[in-house]
């Protein structure tokens, strides 16, 4: 079974197919009025076959990018953010990458009390686990309310990432709970994310 | 109802400027001033990519209609925003003070960025960008007629660049009408002495309508010729637009 390799470029609005052949993938969308399918966005044309074992045996049909917009937080991506503001219950971050790619403009995120770890949720301390200035990795939980995305960091992968110590340099992580500044020694508490080996 | 000696007087008259003497050219047979025929459309000259900063743009030139349009976006709404499960459109059309023969004369049609938004809405999919706002800002560089279609026009190939996903391209083009004939894609000069005006925005690939705007006094037979005319020149502008976005993409390929 060929994949498309058709390198056909396609605008919005142009006809992909009809409905009962080919499912609308990424870039594309089904006209339920008649039945076809149209492109979406400008890009090349692709057909993917569909899964062998799968009731629905038409091939999808997506437009990959060739340009798509700016990056916007989803629910379920893994965003950078840098730390902002830290209250008593809740932490304001600014998104500035989604995923790989970075967001031309910032999104704001918020870290409530509730989603900063997995364990003892009630027992946590906003200041001993962030501080302004960090930069932290973070799961977009949902699209949250008018104000800010709300993130978690409930995850030994996510935390923070990096953050200055009072000195200034940048600190070393020590443990999950603990990161130590290379210049003076101290130990400064933050909720810390597992570095990827 | 007299004024006080020297006071502005009791009853106003309008500025020569916005006289509306009609030539004795608009009669029988005349000529349009560029020689085109009636059911002739401007040559269209669209560009993608003109602005760096913005995430989408495009160029338009109809003869001398010359108009810019930036989209910035998906970006995040204004905090004094309601929350809202489907993006939102905010549109801004401005001219230049130098757009129109006598300078900053043209600068009083504010109701084109709310026609812009009614005409663009439709062909957005505004649930692909929830929470979130695009924004359009269109600049009419030189107005020589048939403003408001062409900033549509060129908004809709900016929407398109900038990667927001859409329903269709959105093309538009107006007729104007003169006591018995109808002329398509008017200049300025047929503009200021046009007895109606019909502007059609549609989505030819699905062959819908997003925006339809008459004013004066049409007839029953007039305004289907109207609308025919204008749909076949509006899918004539989208083969234009779309080769446009696909040189745009094969040029930044290589």
């Amino acid at each position: 079974m060929e994949e498309g390799k058709e390198a056909v470029m396609v605008t919005p609005g142009e006809v992909l197919g009809r409905s009962s052949d080919v499912k609308a993938g990424r870039g594309a969308y089904t006209a339920l009025h008649n039945n076809t399918v149209y492109a979406s966005l400008t890009g090349f044309r692709r057909t993917i076959p569909p899964p062998p074992d799968s009731p629905d045996q038409r091939p999808t049909v997506e437009v990959t990018g060739h340009k798509a917009h700016g990056p916007v937080p989803q629910p379920g991506s893994v965003v950078i953010a840098r730390v902002t503001k830290v209250m008593a219950r809740s932490a304001s971050a600014d998104i500035m990458c989604v995923g790989a790619k970075s967001a031309r403009e910032k999104f704001t995120g918020i870290i409530r009390q509730q989603d900063v770890r997995a364990t003892e949720i009630d027992k946590v301390d906003m200041h001993l686990s962030f501080h302004p200035g960090d930069i932290v990795k973070a799961l977009v939980l949902s699209l949250g309310d008018a104000r800010a995305y709300f993130l978690s960091t409930a995850k030994n992968e996510l935390g923070v990432v990096s953050a200055e110590s009072i000195a200034g340099e940048t600190m070393v992580p020590v443990s999950w709970t603990e990161m130590q500044c290379p210049l003076t020694g101290q130990i400064e508490q933050r909720k810390v994310a597992k570095a990827s080996s | 109802m007299a004024g006080k000696g020297g006071a502005t007087p009791a009853t106003y008259s309008p500025s020569p400027t916005t006289d509306k003497q009609k030539p004795a050219l608009f009669k029988e047979d005349w000529v349009r001033p560029d020689g085109r025929g009636f059911h002739q459309c401007r040559p269209a000259f669209f560009r993608t990519g003109a602005v760096n900063a913005a995430s989408g743009s495009a160029y338009a030139e109809f003869g001398n209609t010359k108009v810019i349009v930036s989209v910035f976006g998906p970006r995040e709404s204004k905090k004094a925003m309601m929350y809202s499960d489907i993006g939102r459109l905010n549109c801004n059309v401005s001219f230049t003070t130098f757009a129109t023969p006598v300078r900053g004369q043209g600068s009083d049609h504010n109701e084109y960025s709310a026609m812009l938004h009614k005409a663009l809405e439709g062909g957005i999919i505004l649930e692909s960008f929830p929470k979130t706002t695009v924004d359009v800002f269109a600049l009419v560089l030189e107005s020589s007629g048939s403003d408001l279609p062409v900033v549509i026009s060129c908004a809709s190939l900016a929407l398109a660049d900038a990667g927001i996903m859409m329903y269709d391209l959105v093309a538009s083009v107006s007729v104007s009408s003169f006591s018995k004939n109808l002329v398509i894609d008017p200049v300025l000069e047929e503009e200021n002495c046009q007895d109606g005006s019909l502007m059609i925005t549609c989505m030819p690939s699905r062959y819908e309508i997003t925006q339809l705007t008459v004013t004066g006094e049409w007839s029953s037979p007039k305004i289907n010729e109207g609308m025919q005319l204008c749909l076949d020149a509006c899918a004539k502008l989208a083969k234009i637009m779309r080769s446009c976005l696909k040189e745009a993409a094969s040029d930044s390929k290589e």
